[in-house]
């Protein structure tokens, strides 16, 4: 009898605890008009958040310590930035605030170690609805080169993403040299970054022993550093970007890919729509920015508004990018564009979210499905209108702050006016 | 709502004004632009944003002979009429953008059409951005398509005083004189901050700061302000003393400053923050010209009040910031606040100084308007309207011919997919001067000569 007793104290008291730290970290969003980020249709249901993570997603209720009810509003996946330079660069024009482009590395240079988590950028960008992004370096004097990392835009000194998890490189029309030169470059890099192997990488001094026979190296002035980031290229199908516009070098970027197998993505890709059938049919999954309809170089001339809405309707998997300064969430509108111009809307949701997780492998993000981050959004209404605004923005299940420097210095200007401002 | 039908004596003061502003100005490089041939149309059941502040719904316009002539519910149709339901659609004023540099730096982006800044010296107000505009750049069809009826080029910002501005009908030809905006008068670009000081800095050359920024812009207007005299003094003289005596040489600089002083030539400055703006009304006020807009003006609303006082308009980003040190302080309710300073009599301008963003203006004047509606400011879509509209159109000088929709103004009017303030709306047909210049119905459309037969020659361009 006490024995028992005691047992059922002891368990009352367990469950008690379990209930508390189960609870402290679940939150509830019910009643959500979900666009899940690979469904073509909506849905209404209750999002059950647990330990950052999406534990249900359904329409069954749950107990939980902490209850959203979203009242039908609007619930997408954290939107995705495929081409910044968040956490890089806090002003463009200041180049000691620049950490993008490096002096002795190019084709192993990562910006990683440089990412700062307190940018301004980052509120910035997160209380406009983009939950993570890819940072880019600046291109590089080789045509393939640059390490590019993904970061969660949660503002943790610790910084969550994935490092150097996508190289980039540029092919097209250069003031300098003839294109015919940046291909055959590019495929003599192909070639020796295929031409490792795996005892070479084991150590510096054999990398440094094999350098020395390849003319290529000392031409392009390449580290250990660097082998080491081709090698991964060759070795590990990391993700390409080649920006690229032109049809006639979206082909000859499709043979590329063809003969060296490479994992690629073809970024601007303004004459896609020349070509689309050929992209379709290698599954090359294409950044765009589908507001950008100006023919901005000879590269450029089949620009179109449409474009995007074209290039669904050949089947080909589309993210969205914006010009690479500040205003990321400007794909939102973007994608309102797309819209507007033909693309259906589930596409265009899915361009701002799980067509970069599948394009670039992390299945955790981009997507509202039990086991994923619990990377969401509460909008206040239509997000691809650009007069929306994100309620609630959740990174790894984290409510996160959605105040900005820039409301601050809002507030200072419209409240507390017989005070001088400096004392708001 | 009354019926109003256009008023004869009107339209000859009209022509008169502007011939006799016209009087004021070189006699080279005249506009000689024409409209195209204009349709009579009646814009049937139409929900109306005017421009000037006001919103009327299921409301018929009349566009007849290159004029708004009648506003009004159920409008009789007569017989020479054509019929445009505009049913659960929406008309506004042509869209017009006060920051352009369509032409001067035109697409494809090529070192040997960039002609936007001649930044050879810090003034150079002797410059016309006129004499720069490539008329076959492909971007005014595409602005078009978004609306744009009317907008005003300006040279960049790498000077302290750039040179001329004018301001243009979005119909493309092949002169710049045959698409200026009849009467409407030059703007004079000057900047502020960081570019001029920039460019010549680099060069270890005046200004290197911003203090030589303002050194800079004194002297020139005490130049101009000693010219001014000397012509004053040579136009007082009588019919014979003006016989005896010489008249002053011409000096393309200095005509151009006198004009700003003389209040011809309206000012419009690049400036970004507040400490700089209100410099820059300092340095008006000592010289006695008068500023009309500043531009970019990322700070503005650390001065709304001030400009306001000033009659001062601000051509604003909706969200543009941080690509320099001074565009660093953005708020998005930038327009808003501006809009709302000194109980509502503030002039805010969205503006896009960008080839993409003069194409979707009314999505900015939509952020804009909701950034200022979270702030807590109580601002109708009517009113933020007048951003893209009649705003940009007093700023340019040609608030009496366009820039609303009213009765005796310019036929140029947009009709519109659904509500403007929406990403998904789309400029459906777009008039000016009463002449159909975009449909999107029929793909009637301009290409300029670019367009034609460059990617496949037996097709335009965006055909592709």
């Amino acid at each position: 009898m006490k024995s028992s007793k005691f047992f059922k104290i002891y368990v009352s008291f367990c469950l008690i605890l379990f209930n508390q730290i189960a609870h402290a970290n679940e939150i509830l969003i019910t009643n959500a008009n979900i666009y899940d980020g690979k469904s073509d249709k909506p849905f209404v249901g209750n999002i059950l958040i647990k330990s950052g993570k999406i534990q249900s997603i359904s329409d069954d209720m749950f107990d939980a310590e902490k209850i959203i009810n979203a009242n039908g509003r609007i619930v997408t996946p954290g939107f995705i930035a495929s081409d910044t330079e968040i956490g890089i660069v806090e002003i463009g024009a200041l180049s000691v605030t620049r950490d993008d482009s490096p002096k002795i590395y190019n084709i192993g240079f990562s910006i990683f170690d440089a990412f700062n988590p307190n940018s301004t950028l980052i509120p910035w960008n997160r209380a406009n609805g983009i939950t993570s992004a890819l940072s880019l370096p600046k291109y590089s004097s080789s045509p393939i080169g640059g390490l590019g990392s993904f970061f969660d835009l949660n503002s943790e000194l610790n910084i969550s993403g994935k490092k150097d998890m996508v190289m980039i490189g540029r092919v097209g029309g250069s003031s300098s040299k003839s294109r015919a030169e940046t291909f055959a470059l590019m495929e003599d890099i192909l070639d020796l970054a295929f031409s490792i192997d795996s005892n070479t990488i084991k150590s510096d001094s054999e990398i440094i022993t094999f350098m020395n026979d390849i003319p290529l190296v000392d031409y392009l002035d390449l580290h250990v550093r660097d082998m080491k980031a081709l090698y991964k290229l060759a070795n590990e199908r990391l993700p390409l970007i080649i920006e690229s516009n032109r049809a006639s070098d979206i082909l000859k970027l499709i043979k590329l890919k063809k003969k060296y197998d490479l994992n690629l993505i073809i970024m601007g890709a303004q004459e896609a729509t020349l070509v689309s059938s050929q992209i379709a049919e290698n599954k090359i999954p294409l950044i765009v920015n589908p507001i950008n309809n100006i023919p901005n170089s000879f590269d450029e001339l089949a620009s179109n508004i449409n474009a995007s809405a074209r290039l669904e309707q050949a089947g080909i998997s589309l993210m969205f990018n914006a010009p690479r300064d500040h205003n990321y969430h400007l794909i939102r509108q973007g994608a309102g564009v797309a819209v507007a111009n033909g693309m259906s809307y589930a596409g265009a949701i899915k361009a701002l979210t799980s067509n970069f997780s599948n394009a670039f492998g992390i299945s955790s993000k981009g997507v509202l499905k039990k086991g994923a981050s619990a990377d969401l959004i509460i909008w206040s209404s239509d997000p691809l209108e650009p007069s929306s605004i994100p309620e609630k923005v959740f990174i790894n299940g984290v409510d996160t702050s959605l105040m900005t420097r820039s409301l601050r210095l809002r507030d200072r200007y419209i409240k507390n006016l017989d005070k001088p401002n400096t004392y708001r | 709502m009354k019926i109003l039908y256009i008023n004869n004596i009107f339209s000859l003061f009209l022509a008169l004004f502007i011939s006799i502003s016209a009087v004021s100005q070189n006699s080279a490089f005249k506009s000689t632009y024409a409209p195209m041939p204009h349709s009579n149309v009646l814009l049937k059941n139409g929900n109306i944003f005017d421009g000037d502040g006001n919103k009327f719904l299921n409301t018929d316009i009349i566009l007849q002979d290159g004029k708004i002539v009648a506003i009004g519910k159920d409008l009789p149709r007569s017989m020479d009429l054509e019929v445009v339901d505009a049913t659960n659609k929406w008309v506004t004023p042509g869209i017009i953008d006060i920051h352009s540099h369509m032409g001067v730096y035109p697409a494809p982006s090529v070192t040997t059409s960039s002609d936007g800044n001649e930044s050879t010296s810090p003034v150079t107000a002797d410059v016309w951005a006129e004499h720069s505009i490539w008329v076959q750049d492909p971007q005014f069809a595409l602005a078009l398509k978004g609306g744009v009826t009317s907008f005003h080029v300006l040279p960049g910002s790498a000077n302290l005083i750039g040179g001329r501005g004018v301001t243009a009908k979005n119909i493309q030809r092949n002169t710049i004189n045959s698409m200026k905006f009849p009467g409407a008068p030059h703007s004079l670009k000057m900047a502020c901050g960081e570019n001029p000081k920039r460019v010549y800095g680099n060069r270890g050359q005046a200004p290197s700061t911003r203090m030589g920024n303002v050194a800079g812009y004194r002297k020139s207007w005490i130049k101009a302000s000693g010219y001014l005299s000397k012509l004053d003094e040579y136009e007082n003289k009588s019919k014979e003393a003006k016989e005896m005596g010489y008249k002053p040489q011409r000096d393309l600089e200095l005509e151009t400053l006198a004009g700003v002083l003389r209040g011809d030539i309206l000012v419009h400055n690049h400036c970004y923050r507040a400490e700089e703006m209100a410099m820059m009304i300092d340095i008006a006020n000592e010289f006695g010209y008068k500023i009309t807009a500043f531009h970019h003006a990322v700070e503005a609303y650390k001065i709304a009040d001030l400009l306001a006082d000033n009659n001062i308009c601000a051509a604003l980003w909706a969200d543009w910031w941080g690509f320099k040190h001074e565009a660093y302080d953005m708020v998005q309710s930038n327009i808003a606040i501006v809009d709302q300073a000194r109980n509502g009599t503030g002039c805010a301008i969205v503006h896009s100084d960008s080839e993409i963003g003069i194409q979707h203006l009314n999505q900015e004047a939509s952020k804009a308007l909701a950034a200022g509606v979270r702030a807590g400011f109580d601002i109708s879509q009517a009113r933020a309207m007048k951003w893209i509209t009649s705003n940009p159109a007093k700023a340019a000088g040609i608030y009496d011919e366009t820039g609303s929709i009213k009765v005796g103004k310019n036929a140029d009017v947009v009709l519109w997919s659904e509500n403007p303030f929406s990403v998904y709306s789309l400029a459906e047909k777009v008039y000016i001067d009463g002449a159909l210049a975009y449909d999107r119905d029929s793909g009637f459309e301009p290409a300029s000569d670019f367009d034609i037969g460059i990617l496949n020659p037996a097709k335009n361009r965006i055909d592709e």
